[in-house]
């Protein structure tokens, strides 16, 4: 399969890009089998925010998650053609991704802990997007401070009862699914979603106090949502 | 209800997945209990909390993955060129140990046999089990060839002859069966033995190098790898050239094609 052979029925790039969009993943991957690298695109538009948010909070490493995530995108490439319609195109994609994190994480355990004499780099050390509305510096600040104690809770949650926990919470895979792409009993996948909610709960109970927490928490949302009527509005 | 049970409940009433006749029977509970209603409240928090936190993906994530993926598909074209390499996937996985113990195993249990059966009887006075065990491999020399190979020529057993380049394993000594048959002769009596024109055996490796159609088709593939890897190079080369030129802020994410 070559990645720079387009065999595309549009003559225009925003045409074919439109189209894209209203078809399924499921045909979508059908597409990348017979050659078209738009449509691969798409899939990639579509997966690497919900895979990389995923991985992110399995490893908690940004550019472990970034690699891994990458390393799941490529697998659907390379290997597109395995893909049969038996189960949905995100049981597969993130079955794949699963198995990647499960892989690493079973590596970094064997692996002593070593402890760098560099500094790590702060969080304001990170680019940020000038371009991007929601870059701003107040808003970020808030955002990550938020995301770092989700962070830190979801680390808690012992990684059996985690996989399933964010499959369902984060990707809002069905218990089906997750089934699949654990491997897992469908009665092992509830009660594995329901303990680690029990156990997230404790964990974030007394951010759930703090009104100043909860305050953001609603900042932050509202702002998505206007995200979200911005985006709608250009398209 | 119990509190146990109906937080069993929630979770699966949160997902849409409670069966009706169960549903009435957690929201009667809920009406009573300000336990699990404080429950559900913080489930349905903790899901806003983690919607609203999602990561967010790194700067020039599409350029990155655009760049892994050429250099996988490089690596996997040069996987392919080897199919040979494709049909030994344990060889290449470095498992090769247990085959090979295996194979030792196999070998090593070959030769016992050959110890037992067939070594007594080309040992003169071995006839006691202790005789059998006698090193005589080390005790007894390396037996010279007969001088006389028109005769060993002329004996049943001279098709064997050209075959026979290893040292005795017992030790058979001049005038046995087993020297007649050809083992037992030294390295050096093979060498002298051998006929003009007679076919030299030169095992697996032999057989593989003298095949001059595969020679010719390895150098070929050889020289389209080459013109391959020369084509990439241009490639990366280009790749950087347009990094350059353009920049961390001005990359081809994709939504520009």
């Amino acid at each position: 399969m070559n990645p720079s052979r387009e065999n595309t029925p549009f003559e225009d790039p925003r045409q074919q890009r439109g189209a894209l969009r209203d078809l399924r993943d499921e045909d979508l991957i059908v597409l990348v089998q017979q050659g078209q690298k738009r449509a691969y695109d798409e899939i990639v538009s579509r997966y690497k925010g919900r895979l990389f948010s995923f991985i992110m909070r399995m490893v908690k490493d940004p550019a472990l998650a970034e690699e891994l995530t990458q390393e799941t995108l490529i697998r659907v490439y390379i290997h597109a053609a395995k893909y049969r319609e038996i189960a949905r195109f995100s049981t597969w994609v993130f079955t794949i991704a699963t198995n990647l994190v499960r892989n690493k994480m079973r590596q970094r355990s064997r692996r002593p802990v070593t402890i760098s004499l560099n500094p790590a780099p702060e969080d304001d050390e990170m680019p940020v997007d000038p371009a991007d509305a929601r870059a701003d510096t107040s808003a970020r600040i808030e955002r990550e401070e938020l995301g770092r104690l989700i962070a830190e809770a979801t680390a808690k949650i012992p990684e059996r009862y985690r996989v399933p926990f964010l499959l369902r919470e984060v990707e809002q895979l069905s218990y089906e699914e997750i089934q699949q792409v654990t491997g897992l009993k469908l009665g092992t996948v509830r009660s594995r979603i329901n303990r680690a909610r029990t156990r997230f709960r404790l964990l974030i109970k007394p951010m759930l106090k703090n009104e100043t927490l909860l305050a953001e928490l609603e900042e932050i949302e509202a702002r998505a949502a206007a995200e979200d009527n911005r985006t709608d509005n250009e398209e | 209800m119990r509190c146990s049970k109906a937080r069993d409940f929630l979770s699966r009433e949160i997902d849409g997945l409670l069966p009706p006749d169960a549903t009435a029977g957690l929201l009667a509970h809920l009406d009573a209990c300000g336990e699990c209603r404080s429950f559900r409240e913080d489930l349905q928090t903790g899901r806003r909390l983690l919607a609203a936190t999602e990561p967010r993906l790194p700067d020039n994530f599409d350029w990155k993955l655009q760049l892994r993926l050429n250099q996988a598909l490089q690596q996997r074209a040069g996987e392919t060129a080897y199919p040979w390499l494709e049909d030994e996937p344990a060889v290449r996985r470095g498992s090769w140990w247990p085959a090979f113990g295996a194979a030792a195993s196999i070998g090593l249990a070959a030769m016992l046999a050959v110890a037992v059966f067939l070594g007594p009887q080309g040992a003169p006075g071995a006839a006691t089990p202790a005789g059998r065990a006698t090193p005589q491999v080390a005790a007894v020399p390396v037996v010279e060839a007969p001088a006389n190979t028109t005769a060993q020529a002329a004996s049943p057993a001279a098709s064997l002859a050209g075959r026979s380049d290893r040292r005795s394993l017992f030790g058979a000594s001049r005038g046995t069966g087993l020297y007649e048959a050809g083992i037992g002769r030294s390295v050096s009596t093979g060498a002298r033995s051998m006929q003009p024109g007679a076919v030299i055996d030169r095992g697996w490796s032999g057989d593989r190098l003298d095949d001059l159609q595969t020679i010719q088709r390895l150098r070929e593939r050889n020289d389209q790898l080459v013109r391959m890897v020369y084509q990439y190079e241009l490639q990366v080369r280009t790749l950087k050239a347009r990094l350059d030129s353009t920049g961390a802020a001005g990359l081809d994410t994709g939504d520009n094609r």
